[in-house]
């Protein structure tokens, strides 16, 4: 069953080139997203991944088209939809001088909610850091902060923009972990990456995009039946005994 | 009425300016400075210091001598006229009085000579003034004549005023455009470059309920920074505010309002934080000069008049003046008054509708 559904999806935004004349960074795109998968936006740097993502969550104005999510519309009732949804952004910068305990309960009060800080910082693994600053936090535990502040309030869907962008090894895979535990859960995740290893390992199903376009959509077994090079054919090897062995046979002949 | 978000949201704000030592420590610092000034500049004044030299040396000039130096305003110091006069240029004297020889002589007593660095004493007039003065009523009290009037100086609104009677509000008020417009502005322009404001905006909170927790916790920030002002003025510097405190804080409160939705306007004007200085100094600069803070907008040119009578600082700052040296009420249907409605009204129009959320994205 699909829990979000987009059609005709369209953005323009004024060309900074060409000024007077716009460019469409996203192109009548159809995209759906399943309950409980974990879906992925893969494309270049420009493609069109991050303003689709920011349609998605109520945050860009939809020039043309529309999103259902949850059976509600986006463009009618954003702030129903923003309720069901949590959202990690590529930015991650907080107000001064709160600690990590004082911003999960801010976030959670957006929500009209509480929130156990302790647990929910257990939960991404910065237990010990209840009275950080999200300044003194490295990379990788500021994206798995910033998780935590997309799970305040127990969303439905998780939206991941370039979640693992910057991050080590260790700090790649601890997310990609913390991702699928949550989708076991029953969480749907949304996520754009340019990180091929990463769609491959986390996704259930995967749309590309390219210049504002979606040019494949699927599991990555289908597009990589689909789409993926015939393998190269084996080098020749052997020598001109070989060929005439091959063509007259290897039987004695008197 | 207000929401229990607003209202939670506005504890966050208020709690993230008082963890903000530096910002504590300049608030308090800047009272303290302005008191202190105030109590130097409002002691008695140096007594001046005058170089007396007797040349006629008979009984009058004595007893003339004599009366000089009992006046409070002068140190005299009396000595020949080449020793004082070297002291003079020195700068250790004033001016130099000299008695002529001929002092004593009623028909033709001669003048009496003032010495002055017209260099080292720039208001040389007033000096001459207040000596001249001075000296008319030493000599009165000689000669046992009476004078013929006397002028006696009378405010007709019965109060002592002093320069800081008027200054205070003003400042209170130059205070509260830039506390807010800094509280504001500053804050959104900030906000929005490090993706603050985008990472909210994709919570279900309503744009305005951001807005009214961040004026609430700005307004109750900005009462306490101005109470502490103004408890030392009224404390240290004997300020008198005849209307009460109440309608005063009436007056701050409309200010806040009004300068708070003009900082969230100049701050969606700016795009960067380098841009929003210049803004902000053109709307605060030249109503520091045109508002009346520091001196009367009737001492303007004719022409400034009129502008400067509508600026939102000008209608703030005179009602406070209006309530704190006269007792007037803040809602007295004067023109000030008007003012601030008006003002009330364009603020929230041009913040709320300048204030372009779906830019906070792009």
């Amino acid at each position: 069953m699909s829990i979000i559904t987009a059609t005709n999806l369209t953005k323009n935004y004024p060309n900074p080139e060409l000024p007077g004349q716009s460019f469409t960074a996203v192109n009548k795109i159809n995209l759906r997203v399943n309950a409980g998968e974990i879906f992925g936006l893969l494309g270049p740097n420009g493609a069109g991944k991050t303003t689709t993502l920011e349609m998605l969550e109520g945050l860009n104005k939809i020039d043309e088209g529309s999103i259902l999510i949850d059976g509600i519309d986006v463009k009618i009732n954003p702030y129903e939809v923003k309720k069901i949804i949590g959202v990690q952004l590529q930015s991650n910068e907080y107000f001064d001088r709160l600690n990590l305990s004082d911003l999960l309960i801010l976030f959670a009060s957006l929500y009209s909610t509480t929130t156990n800080p302790k647990e929910l910082l257990a939960k991404v693994n910065l237990e010990d850091k209840l009275y950080a600053k999200p300044d003194d936090l490295s990379g990788g535990q500021k994206q798995r902060f910033s998780i935590a502040c997309a799970l305040v309030h127990s969303p439905k869907i998780l939206f991941l923009d370039e979640p693992t962008t910057g991050l080590d090894p260790q700090a790649k895979h601890n997310l990609w972990n913390l991702a699928k535990d949550l989708n076991k859960e029953g969480m749907t995740i949304v996520l754009t990456t340019h990180n091929m290893e990463e769609a491959e390992y986390l996704c259930n199903r995967i749309a590309i995009m390219d210049k504002g376009l979606i040019i494949a959509q699927g599991t990555p077994q289908q597009l990589i039946l689909e789409h993926a090079p015939e393998p190269p054919k084996a080098p020749l090897h052997g020598n001109i005994e070989d060929v005439f062995l091959a063509l007259t046979g290897h039987g004695l002949r008197d | 009425m207000l929401t229990k978000l607003q209202l939670h949201l506005a504890s966050i704000f208020v709690k993230i300016f008082y963890r903000d030592r530096q910002a504590i420590f300049f608030s308090l610092l800047f009272p303290l400075i302005f008191t202190g000034i105030f109590l130097f500049a409002d002691s008695e004044p140096d007594p001046l210091k005058l170089g007396l030299v007797n040349k006629s040396k008979d009984e009058l000039s004595i007893q003339f001598t004599e009366l000089v130096k009992k006046e409070k305003i002068f140190t005299v110091k009396e000595g020949s006229e080449n020793e004082l006069k070297a002291e003079l240029i020195a700068g250790d004297q004033t001016a130099i009085i000299i008695i002529p020889q001929s002092f004593n002589n009623i028909s033709d007593p001669g003048q009496l000579r003032l010495l002055l660095d017209a260099s080292q004493v720039r208001q040389v007039d007033a000096i001459k003034d207040s000596l001249e003065a001075t000296l008319l009523s030493i000599e009165r009290d000689l000669r046992n004549t009476e004078p013929m009037f006397l002028l006696q100086l009378e405010d007709v609104k019965a109060r002592p005023q002093r320069y800081i009677d008027f200054l205070l509000p003003g400042i209170l008020a130059y205070m509260l455009m830039n506390l807010c417009i800094g509280g504001s502005g500053f804050n959104i322009v900030e906000y929005r470059r490090r993706g603050i404001l985008k990472r909210l905006f994709v919570t279900p909170i309503k744009p305005k309920d951001f807005i009214i927790s961040i004026v609430l916790a700005r307004m109750l920030i900005i009462m306490i920074q101005l109470s502490v002002i103004l408890a030392m003025a009224i404390g240290l510097l004997k300020i008198n505010i005849i209307g009460g405190l109440l309608p005063l804080y009436g007056a701050i409160l409309f200010g806040a309002f009004i300068f708070l939705c003009i900082g969230f306007f100049l701050g969606s004007l700016a795009k960067t934080q380098e841009s929003i200085r210049p803004i902000v100094l053109l709307f605060t600069f030249p109503q520091l000069i045109l508002s009346g803070i520091f001196f009367p907008i009737s001492s303007l040119p004719d022409m400034a008049q009129p502008i400067a009578n509508i600026l939102p600082l000008t209608v703030i700052a005179s009602s406070m003046r209006d309530i704190a040296n006269d007792g007037a009420s803040l809602f007295a249907m004067n023109l000030n008054f008007l003012g601030i409605i008006l003002w009330v009204v364009i603020s929230f129009f041009i913040a709320t509708k300048y204030f372009v959320w779906q830019k906070i994205a792009s």
